[in-house]
């Protein structure tokens, strides 16, 4: 076992990419969440936004379109979610669920349809990784991030977005109020439910820009199932990173350095004893658990988060 | 009244016992064929996760099934697995329905099968990579589940001595004298291909460094991705995948750093041209062709099948124009060897 192999420059740029996806899911909960509506069907708007920005590639050959197509496609199924949760007040897990199934099962189904026993193209457009060609030089961090795609640097970024429009604006404001104490929040004015229809819609957008990573950054390919449970890793890591973009963004870097670990270390030996792939393969949910355990504390939820909203006179 | 409804549901039970008895005694064989023509043999195939297009061994066993169905008129319908625990339903359903055949595609599978074939024991069933293992773990033969076995290892050799031969000779982008495998999870069959991959470069090229790793998964491409890179940059450029859609990420990851890549169980040459330079092929689809004719034309033999290179069921797929005339014409020679039995591939791994 070698320093290069627990934190060299490439478990770092492997914990980036791997922490990615995660991390889009896990901003989406928040923003979802933050608004008071549980939207554990982030899973299936990521399996989506990599399905659907597949085929808009395969189409237009623009990664623009792609992207587009991807996040409209997880907005349609969020949306899908938020009308059960926000306007027919139905159990929003049970929803959630049904829509993770859906969407299993679609792509699964039209993958079958449109790119039978080939498979998706290989020439497919892919987002482009963005070369910082000053850093590129510098030992080390050069390695790490002068090479990042492009979704990965926007996920950077979204953190820093989400959290300031949370936490330092009028309408995050209004968005937080909605999730803690909704019939407060109407008192003065704010429209609860537009407000939760928003959120549910951004955190598809947000959760199938995930998927699309995976599938047009990653993989440049589709595979029935590919998101592997990410969603929920995502829900995870928003729930330890308690309800902040900021949070989350450090959950889920935990969560790809566990996985970039347990590649890292394969062949690794402690003394005279190698270490077992199977036994690392379960670094990143030991890691989790030790965050958890050391760190997070007690975390408490927005307070209205996944009580469907009454207006006044309904009730 | 109560004793004359019990009189007469026993007179009925007994009328209809012999008027079965009856219809049935006169000549028994036309009556067998009448059923045959009436009713088709029906052949259900149940995939493992990953999906019909996984370019890899549910897709080959589709494939089987479709010819299959064209060649010997047989009725065929296929469910996929999305989780482990689809395994069991999903046998069961096609059991109910008294399908002749029932596949079960995947080691993963062994236990699913043992319960559901124990549970229909009038129902033919055949694993695909196993045999039926009980709820300890061991396997246990039954007299209606045919276990298919592929020697894995000799397609493994098949596609080592090509990657050790271009290594040794540096051909193309080949520089580092490096070659590499990644496996799904450690289980025989993944590990007998690798075992037999290692066992060729051994012997062809010793001084070539052999790497090898594991994905963890069969469906998660960016695992197989990140593993990859991580051979990559320890100066692998020839990398074999035997982990089915995760390997699709460990062929990527040779395609954006622009090495070579070698593909496994179906022929992955067009996955991405030019990285693939061949495919190590057990041939899952002539392993449910061969199993249905057998249902029907009644050879159907429980217990242990092999597919290897003696009956084809194991070969190396095509090849990119990259690999040189001397790389082919020894994987040509060490099949003629292994189908001679002169070349017997090693099935333990050389490098863990």
């Amino acid at each position: 076992m070698t320093i290069d192999q627990l934190i060299g420059a490439g478990v770092l740029a492997a914990t980036l990419r791997l922490a990615t996806p995660i991390l889009l899911a896990a901003l989406g909960g928040v923003v979802s969440e933050r608004a008071g509506v549980v939207n554990i069907a982030l899973e299936g708007c990521m399996l989506v936004g990599a399905f659907f920005g597949v085929v808009a590639a395969d189409q237009s050959h623009s990664v623009v379109v792609a992207l587009v197509a991807a996040m409209a496609v997880g907005a349609g199924l969020a949306a899908i979610h938020a009308v059960a949760a926000i306007h027919l007040r139905s159990d929003q897990i049970v929803s959630g669920m049904a829509l993770n199934i859906l969407a299993l099962g679609l792509t699964s189904y039209l993958d079958y349809q449109f790119y039978g026993t080939t498979g998706t193209p290989s020439d497919l457009a892919g987002v482009p990784d963005i070369e910082i060609a000053p850093l590129a030089a510098v030992p080390f961090v050069g390695d790490v991030i002068a090479h990042q795609n492009a979704i990965v640097w926007a996920g950077l970024a979204l953190v820093v977005l989400i959290q300031v429009f949370l936490f330092r604006t009028v309408p995050g404001l209004r968005l937080r109020a909605v999730g803690e104490h909704p019939r407060a929040a109407e008192t003065v004015g704010i429209a609860v439910r537009q407000t939760r229809y928003w959120a549910v819609i951004a955190s598809g957008m947000l959760a199938a820009l995930g998927g699309a990573y995976l599938s047009l950054s990653v993989a440049h390919s589709f595979t029935d199932g590919m998101t592997g449970g990410r969603g929920f890793i995502g829900l995870a890591a928003m729930i330890f990173g308690r309800w902040t973009p900021v949070g989350a963004l450090v959950a889920s870097l935990i969560f790809g350095y566990g996985t970039a670990l347990s590649f890292s270390l394969q062949g690794a030996s402690i003394g005279d004893v190698r270490v077992p792939v199977q036994l690392l393969s379960t670094l990143p949910y030991v890691l989790t658990i030790l965050a958890v355990a050391g760190f997070v504390g007690r975390s408490r939820p927005p307070a209205a988060d996944g009580i469907p909203y009454e207006t006044e006179g309904h009730a | 009244m109560k004793r004359a409804l019990a009189f007469l549901l026993l007179a009925t039970t007994v009328v209809a016992a012999c008027g079965g008895n009856v219809a049935a005694s006169p000549t028994p064989s036309a009556t067998a064929s009448a059923t045959a023509t009436a009713k088709p043999i029906q052949v259900g195939l149940v995939t493992d996760v990953g999906g019909l297009n996984d370019k890899s061994f549910n897709q080959a066993a589709n494939t089987g099934r479709l010819n299959a169905e064209k060649d010997f008129g047989l009725k065929t319908s296929v469910i996929e697995s999305k989780k482990q625990e689809d395994y069991v339903p999903n046998l069961t359903t096609f059991a109910q329905q008294n399908y002749d055949l029932v596949i079960a595609v995947g080691f993963l599978m062994q236990n699913a099968a043992w319960k559901v074939a124990k549970q229909f024991p009038n129902v033919k069933f055949a694993i695909i990579d196993g045999a039926p293992a009980n709820d300890a773990g061991n396997t246990e033969n039954l007299p209606n589940v045919a276990n298919l076995f592929f020697k894995e290892q000799e397609a493994g050799y098949l596609v080592g001595v090509i990657a050790a031969t271009m290594a040794k000779n540096m051909v193309g982008k080949a520089t580092h004298n490096t070659v590499c495998s990644m496996g799904g999870i450690p289980i025989p069959p993944v590990d007998h291909y690798i075992a037999g991959y290692q066992d060729a470069i051994k012997t062809i090229s010793p001084t070539t460094t052999i790497l090898n790793g594991y994905s963890n998964d069969f469906v998660d491409q960016q695992k197989g991705k990140e593993v990859g890179l991580n051979h990559i940059s320890k100066g692998c450029d020839i990398l074999f995948q035997v982990a089915g859609g995760s390997g699709l990420g460990y062929i990527a990851a040779a395609k954006e750093k622009g090495v070579y890549a070698i593909g496994v169980d179906v022929d992955q040459i067009d996955v991405a041209p030019g990285t693939v330079i061949t495919s190590a092929m057990k041939r899952v689809d002539k392993a449910v062709y061969d199993t249905s004719n057998a249902v029907k034309s009644g050879s159907f033999k429980a217990g242990d099948n092999f597919f290897s290179a003696t009956n084809d069921g194991i070969a190396f797929g095509k090849l990119d124009p990259v690999v040189p005339a001397d790389a082919k014409a020894a994987a040509d020679k060490a099949l003629a060897d292994i189908k001679s039995g002169a070349i017997k591939p090693k099935t333990d791994l050389t490098v863990k």
